[in-house]
């Protein structure tokens, strides 16, 4: 089982540490002797593909692993909203550029900080012909709001008060207090709406194989076949008749071993498969005539998180010193194969959706060139502890042993002595939030995303007392809370910029690169959204074949 | 013994091999570290009143004895509990799963027998350079992890070739066959080759009993010595050392399910233990018991065929 937030799947050991470049979206660098290496360029990663243009019956898509239930407010991670994206859709839209538009509700206002009014759109119907009704999507608000929530979106809503419905296709939300998050976490699988009738009959069995589900999308779910593969058949009554699917059925497996899906793509058993980190087969794939390789806009990063308020990693200057030592170009050219981007903020570009001037100027004065003599210096100022700092690695993956080698060698450098406990993957998700699982460790490597184009969505997860906030580190409380109410998008840029400084410079998590989507296709068809967008809206209706 | 009173007595042996192991696997799972609290909570996880809101909603705090006793009662009415982690009755994890395991298990047991009797009792006969490959191949075969004999199948018969589908099951029926081909061979080379070494040790052995000797010495026909004399008394340890192994293959599968993206009980087990799944490794575990006790009592049966001289229940 896969955690959002951790890096599995890149299995197997990658045994090139430059690759031969096939693709389409990276530029390759001079085609010097021997292996060309792919370089990525932030400012020309993909938001779509070429729309298919011919009927298919069926496309076979594979996931990294089974999901474990698709009942929205249980699904945050990677399986479960690809799946997800297709059927159920939320109020508000994620493009695949990464900005937002109306989706299920047509119309957005608010009137003040703490009221936001929701116009249901008209003539919408769930897959078993029932209308949408302000009903439903009250329900669908109200499951998640409150202490006792069990959705996994609960953070979103904990400014909101009440959702209700204030007429026969409007719903009112109530914020306790102003929230520029909740509006844009609409537009996320927390904003997803189901059948209330639906949700009340299936009972604890919603969203798993026996019980079903009910939502609007252009897909709705066929056979789920527990452990073995999910169907999905084309919705042809569906409310948009702008849209027009030309695949009949979508057919996921779970393959989970990396080599078997990479040999499954390559001999086209399977049509195609979203990586959100570049798999250790990557060169084979970009090798292979069968297939092309897109790589996407992503809000996906890969950062060090320290968790030991006491170890050394508590130590600012420590966490600095670190930071300056790691070569991220040369972590993301040897771990990610050129797939990767040098982050040196946690925040990457393809989340400025507002204020993108102030963003850009604010970035500029980030590098990600190495300092050794400056951070050998921040560690003597530190007292250059001997106590070790230990790192979690993730069972089984690649990335997690490979970076924390990168990091190994960072901290010899300058003296830091860093060591590696490996954790199985399936209990590496306990790491987030269970202290006792913690103990003797003091960072652990995740890959983590923000929801929508945001960077306060990131970086208000260092206001203290947030699940995020390992080492209760509080430098920037008073900004996080004050930009969290400024509904402005200038002034919160501003705020955020300066919240951005405070995050980068006090390192609670240590950036290390930003990770765009890779999308593998087979040939035979084109047309999937290669961005984050894959996530939390329809991905798969502008597929089709190419003959 | 009749055969009413070995039944009895075997199914009585099988529910106290159960209470036994399932006792020993809870209490093992109940003392390793960790929790399943991170499937339970979701990626997000939880506050501190969250945490112990779901601890207690799933008894994990509760004392050992409390949990493993409310887990029988459970089973003894027929309930096999709900996974923590897939949110589903355990039953119907292992309904869906059970076929895969089994179709996989009994195809590699068809090419384990073939493989490993032909190739033994052609090894023990005519010895010379046929008794050099065959000794060569099997410890080749018993020498190569499976992972590698799978990956090698589908790199060369899969990807290169393109004659097998590179994963799953496929969709029932003859393409479900077609689907499992691979895995199934990648399971049992090595255990084909180790049948074969018994099998070529078994026939050498009886074919220098007095009686063969006897048997070529009246003049009756090489076939007809074979297959009466020799084959049919090497057929007990053959069918001992097959039964055992097709046993150990139930479980054993996980890295061949692995490699090739099947649904099989050892893949489903090994991840719920790693999950702290308590309900789904419990009754996974009830299963393979299960299938090993029968599968054993299969092969005691059989003994009876082979030699009539052997009675159920008896100790040769």
């Amino acid at each position: 089982m896969v955690l959002r937030k951790t890096a599995l799947g890149a299995a197997a050991v990658i045994a090139v540490a430059a690759l031969a470049l096939a693709g389409c979206s990276g530029s390759p660098k001079g085609q010097t002797s021997g292996p060309s290496e792919l370089t990525l360029d932030l400012n020309h990663l993909a938001a779509t593909t070429p729309t298919g243009t011919t009927p298919v019956d069926q496309v076979k898509w594979n996931l990294p692993y089974e999901p474990s239930l698709i009942d929205p407010i249980f699904t945050w991670n990677y399986a479960e909203n690809t799946v997800t994206a297709n059927m159920c859709e939320s109020l508000v839209r994620l493009k695949p550029d990464l900005s937002q538009e109306p989706g299920l509700a047509s119309k957005v206002e608010q009137p003040d900080d703490t009221t936001v009014i929701y116009t249901i759109r008209e003539g919408v119907t769930f897959w078993d012909g029932n209308p949408l009704t302000a009903e439903d999507v009250a329900f669908s608000l109200q499951r998640q709001i409150g202490p006792d929530t069990k959705s996994y979106w609960a953070d979103y809503f904990h400014n909101v008060a009440s959702a209700e419905a204030t007429g026969p296709l409007q719903v009112t939300v109530k914020l306790s207090k102003p929230d520029v998050l909740f509006t844009q976490a609409m537009g996320s699988a927390a904003g997803a709406i189901v059948e209330k009738a639906a949700v009340e009959a299936g009972g604890q069995a919603f969203g798993t194989p026996k019980g079903g589900l009910q939502c609007t999308g252009p897909y709705k779910l066929g056979a789920w076949d527990s452990g073995k593969s999910l169907t999905m058949d084309r919705n042809d009554a569906y409310w948009d008749s702008s849209v027009k699917p030309k695949v009949k059925q979508i057919s996921f497996s779970f393959i989970a071993d990396e080599s078997t899906a990479i040999n499954a793509l390559r001999t086209g058993d399977v049509d195609g498969q979203f990586f959100y980190l570049p798999p250790a087969g990557l060169s084979q794939l970009q090798k292979s005539s069968n297939v092309t390789t897109t790589f996407g806009k992503s809000f996906v990063f890969w950062t060090l998180a320290a968790i030991n308020k006491d170890g050394a990693m508590g130590d600012e200057k420590i966490r600095q010193a670190l930071s300056l030592a790691i070569d991220r170009t040369a972590l993301t050219k040897v771990v990610f194969q050129g797939a990767g981007i040098p982050a040196p903020t946690l925040a990457g570009p393809d989340m400025w959706g507002y204020g993108k001037d102030q963003f850009s100027s604010a970035y500029k004065k980030f590098g990600v060139a190495p300092d050794l003599e400056k951070a050998k210096k921040l560690v003597e100022e530190a007292g250059s502890p001997k106590t070790p700092i230990v790192l979690a690695v993730q069972g089984s993956s690649a990335v997690h042993e490979q970076t924390a080698s990168v990091i190994q060698a960072a901290g010899q450098a300058i003296g830091l002595n860093v060591q590696t406990k490996v954790i199985p993957v399936e209990q590496f998700g306990n790491l987030y939030f269970d202290q006792t699982a913690r103990k003797g460790l003091d960072g652990f490597f995740t890959t983590n995303y923000g929801d929508f184009a945001d960077p306060l969505n990131v970086y208000s997860f260092f206001q203290s007392g947030n699940s995020h906030d390992y080492i209760g580190w509080d430098s920037a409380d008073a900004d996080i809370a004050k930009a969290l109410q400024t509904s402005d998008d200038t002034a919160r840029a501003k705020l955020v910029v300066g919240i951005q400084d405070k995050v980068t410079q006090g390192l609670p998590w240590i950036p290390l690169a930003y990770e765009p989507t890779t999308l593998i296709q087979n040939k035979r068809i084109s047309g999937a959204v290669p961005s984050f967008a894959y996530l939390y809206s329809p991905w798969a209706v502008t597929i089709g074949g190419t003959k | 013994m009749s055969f009413a009173s070995y039944l009895l007595r075997r199914i009585g042996g099988l529910l106290l091999v159960l209470l036994v192991t399932s006792f020993l696997v809870f209490g093992l799972l109940y003392l390793a570290p960790g929790s399943p609290l991170a499937f339970i909570l979701g990626p997000r996880g939880g506050s501190a009143a969250q945490i112990a809101a779901v601890t207690a909603q799933y008894h994990l705090n509760d004392p050992f004895v409390v949990r493993y006793i409310a887990w029988l009662g459970d089973v003894l009415h027929g309930d096999l509990g709900r996974s923590i982690v897939y949110r589903q009755p355990v039953a119907d994890l292992l309904a869906s799963r059970a076929g895969t395991t089994t179709a996989l298990v009994a195809l590699a047991a068809v090419i384990i027998a073939v493989v490993g009797i032909i190739a033994g009792t052609i090894a023990a006969l005519r010895g010379g350079w046929v008794d050099q490959v065959v000794s060569t191949l099997s410890a080749i075969g018993l020498s190569t992890p499976v992972f590698v004999v799978g990956v090698a199948l589908i790199s060369l018969f899969a990807v290169g070739l393109g004659w097998f589908p590179t994963f799953g099951v496929g969709s029932g029926g003859l393409d479900t066959l077609w689907h499992l081909i691979l895995p199934a061979i990648a399971l049992s080379v090595a255990s084909a080759a180790y049948l074969a070494r018994i099998t070529r040790a078994a026939v050498n052995e009886e074919r220098g009993r007095e009686h063969v000797q006897t048997a070529t010495v009246r003049g009756l026909a090489p076939g007809l010595i074979v297959r009466r004399h020799v084959l049919r008394n090497s057929l007990i340890p053959i069918t001992t050392v097959l039964g055992l192994t097709v046993a150990t293959l139930i479980a054993g599968a996980v890295v061949v399910e692995n490699v090739f993206a099947l649904d099989g009980l050892g893949s489903l087990l090994v991840k719920a233990i790693l999950q702290r799944d308590f309900a789904v490794v419990q009754a996974v575990v009830l299963v393979l018991v299960v299938a090993f006790v029968v599968v054993n009592a299969v092969v005691d049966v059989l003994y009876t065929f082979i030699d009539p001289r052997i009675t159920l229940g008896s100790k040769r």
